[in-house]
């Protein structure tokens, strides 16, 4: 699939393929033994993780050091602070997902001001620039991804049913992207389907919400939550009062994968590629300090993962076996299989 | 007789404090929005108005929620200073863009910096009522976002294409034709019902350079040439720091201007614009002579200028071939005009542009053997780094300046809001009412 989406600034999106390392290049890195931090929003979650292995690994390989790994628990505070303390240290790049478009673009804008160049992953602080305050900007198609989940979800809905569609309430070009990609596909392909916007404001919150719209007279048919991390707590409140509606999602977590094996509420998952993203990120990040322009958007198409292929799915984009829950869901479904046959 | 009574009689035949005090309250208002005084000691300066009478119009300014007073600045010698500040989230703007392929729509604040801003592609080929109802659709979805939403004061769009006699500045109260059935989508009287605001549409040519003027990489330059690239070729000029109207508004129709390839007379838009290259590629693609061009058409169906671009960048040498010889026809026509008019840099913006750096390294090979040496010597041939917030940060001044414009400050300021202004009153009312658009 290939990219649907536009950028922050509405350019057109780079493969990941345009930013190669060659040995030349890599050998030429080496030398030059660059000095890098990764300020990430959260190493709490799966996709954080393997990100930022891929990044380390494929700086690792240019001889790259990575000096820095912090954690802002979704804190816009924490990320200034961590910026401001990391400006100070002179290195050649700071590697930043910014939390929120608008409190924290004046400690990134900061920071390509001192000479150190930056590379922005997920999110572009409101004013800066490509080229001129940042050096590329990397993600997912994210609008393709929203798309995905609207295409699985549409397919467990029934005529003039209805979608609650649970979107984050901060400025943040990921899940702005998402929301509004879910709702086009919905009102172009299925204009029978009435898609309602709730938002939360932390994933403490989001548990509540859940509930609310679970437990009033009229129950949406189906619900879309625009990344995994708070589609868990959306699925323990379904457990907890016994109330179960198709749900979609992105990111291919552990457990939203077992749910989507298990045949669960989770009916469909559109998934990133974390591990490649963050090699694209490294290779993107040595490009630049080599020299060398990079695109102002790179972009990774999404994965739509359904029951039939979560567990490759899962080892694609993990790079690991899937869990015992997950095959375990899938289990039994090979022996009716066999059954049959 | 009671003291009322006798105020009452020495005011009689006077002008109300609210007529006489509009001018200078705008004109405050003016200097603080502007960065031109920041103290109350600045504003008096500057202005000529007594302590009194700029203390009187600071409180009325800040009651209005125009202008306030929180900050401390720094002490000269004496008592530390109130820094006045012009109140920019008083009101949100909503500014937007239609394209050829892709519909952006963004929320500004009163300095016209951009505070959210979505991008999406669209084809503007297809039925214009479903291209302005997916714009009222993010209008409406950037608007709902939102938690603290100030009062909305105007919607700009930038458009495709010239809009005739209303480029003057004036908000629009119907849909100009500025491509073919596009006055039938209704999109300017849609809006005014739905959102009770005045609209501005303007080329996206003007709304790009004004933006280019504002927030890119020619940030404050008085003499700039901005070249759109894509299916058809524009120019903006600023000239001293402003954009070059012209005589009837069509300024800067570059893509008529004569070219010849491969012994074909033609015109830039027909042999360098978009449409001749994804036709070039398109036949190298069935000869076979592009492996990546082939492999591209055998599982897409058709060749699009940014897949183009991406294997020219990628290596591809047929695709290098066709963007350069593309690239070379732009620089010689832009030779032309780099040598009469003599600009500091020339900004080139659009697809063809800024998916690739071989177009732009062929325009200037072009246009450094085509000019002459003073007129290369200090010019900057650069890649435009606003992509689409160009039109859209162009929009936002666009629409700004003609709220803030002098003459129109005054007839709203003593109100707080422009949506009061008469002109404005009585540009909706009618329309609304007449249309049955509510």
């Amino acid at each position: 699939m290939g990219i649907i989406g536009l950028g922050p600034h509405g350019e057109r999106a780079a493969p990941p393929e345009r930013v190669v390392l060659l040995p030349n290049d890599i050998a030429m890195a080496r030398r030059k033994k660059f000095r890098v931090a990764i300020i990430m929003h959260t190493l709490e979650s799966d996709w954080s993780k393997q990100l930022v292995t891929g990044i380390i690994g494929t700086l690792g390989d240019a001889g790259a050091i990575v000096v820095e790994v912090v954690d802002c628990s979704f804190s816009a505070e924490a990320q200034i602070h961590a910026l401001k303390r990391i400006r100070l240290m002179q290195l050649d790049c700071v590697i930043s997902l910014p939390i929120t478009s608008e409190a924290v673009a004046d400690a990134h804008r900061m920071i390509a001001e001192s000479g150190t160049r930056l590379v922005l992953v997920d999110n572009v602080p409101s004013g800066l620039l490509p080229s001129k305050d940042y050096a590329s900007f990397v993600s997912a198609d994210n609008y393709g991804l929203g798309m995905m989940a609207a295409e699985m979800l549409s397919e467990h809905i029934p005529q003039n049913g209805s979608i609650a569609l649970l979107g984050y309430d901060k400025e943040f070009f990921a899940t702005n992207e998402r929301e509004i990609s879910f709702s086009r596909w919905i009102s172009t392909n299925r204009p029978d389907i009435t898609t309602n916007i709730y938002h939360f404001n932390s994933i403490r919150t989001v548990g509540q919400l859940a509930k609310d719209l679970l437990t009033k007279p009229y129950c949406p048919s189906g619900m879309f939550v625009v990344w995994d991390t708070p589609c868990v707590e959306v699925l323990k409140v379904m457990n907890q009062i016994d109330n179960h509606v198709p749900i979609t999602t992105i990111d291919l977590g552990s457990e939203v994968a077992s749910s989507l094996a298990q045949n669960g509420p989770i009916k469909g998952i559109s998934a990133q590629r974390p591990f490649q993203q963050g090699e694209s990120i490294g290779k993107t990040t040595v490009t630049d300090l080599l020299g060398r322009k990079c695109p102002d958007w790179v972009a990774l198409p999404g994965l739509a993962v359904r029951q039939s292929n979560v567990a490759e799915s899962y080892q694609a984009i993990w790079r690991m076996p899937a869990p015992r829950a997950i095959l375990d869901g899938l289990a039994p479904r090979k022996n009716n299989l066999n059954s049959e046959i | 007789m009671s003291q009322n009574q006798t105020n009452q009689q020495r005011q009689r035949g006077r002008p109300k404090l609210n007529e006489t005090a509009a001018t200078s309250v705008a004109e405050l208002l003016g200097f603080v929005r502007k960065h031109q005084a920041l103290t109350r000691l600045e504003l008096e300066k500057i202005s000529g108005f007594g302590r009194a009478v700029v203390a009187d119009r600071l409180a009325l300014l800040s009651e209005l929620g125009l202008a306030h007073e929180n900050e401390t600045g720094i002490s000269g010698g004496g008592r530390v200073p109130r820094m006045v500040s012009f109140s920019k989230n008083r009101a949100v703007l909503v500014v937007a863009s239609i394209d050829q392929s892709s519909i952006s729509v963004a929320l500004s604040d009163l300095t016209g910096k951009l505070t959210a801003q979505h991008h999406e592609p669209g084809d503007l080929g297809l039925d214009p009522s479903d291209g302005a109802d997916r714009m009222i659709t993010l209008i409406r979805l950037m608007l709902s976002r939102q938690t603290k939403l100030p009062e909305l004061w105007g919607i700009s769009i930038s458009v495709p294409g010239p809009i005739g006699p209303s480029e003057n500045g004036s908000p629009l109260t119907s849909t100009p034709d500025f491509l073919p059935g596009w006055n039938e989508s209704k999109l300017v009287e849609r809006l005014i019902a739905e959102f009770s605001v005045p609209i501005w549409l303007m080329p996206s040519v003007n709304t790009m350079t004004v933006g280019e003027l504002h927030g890119g990489t020619s940030e404050n330059n008085d003499c700039m040439l901005f070249i759109k690239t894509g299916k058809r070729f524009t120019a903006g000029l600023v000239y001293e720091g402003r954009p070059y109207k012209g005589a009837t508004g069509a300024v800067g129709l570059i893509g008529q201007l004569p070219a010849t390839h491969e012994g074909i007379l033609g015109t830039l838009d027909s042999l360098a614009g978009a449409e001749f290259i994804e036709q070039a590629a398109l036949r190298e693609a069935r000869n076979g002579t592009s492996e990546q061009l082939t492999d591209l058409l055998n599982r897409g169906g058709e060749l699009t200028l940014n897949e183009i671009c991406q294997a020219a960048q990628l290596g591809d040498t047929v695709c290098v071939s066709i963007i350069t010889a593309s690239g070379k026809l732009v620089g010689t026509a832009l030779a032309t005009l780099l040598n009469m008019l003599n600009p500091k840099c020339v900004i080139l913006a659009g697809a063809l542009a800024q998916t690739n750096d071989i177009f732009l390294a062929a325009v200037r090979e072009a246009v450094y053997g085509a000019s002459h040496p003073l007129v290369t010597r200090d010019l900057q041939i650069l890649q435009s780094q606003l992509g689409n917030t160009a039109g859209l940060l162009g929009s936002a001044h666009i629409c700004l300046n003609a709220l803030f414009e002098p003459k129109m400050l005054r007839g709203w300021v003593m109100m707080g809001t422009p949506l009061m202004h008469p002109d404005i009153i009585s540009i909706m009312q009618p329309k609304i009412v007449s249309e049955g658009l509510v």
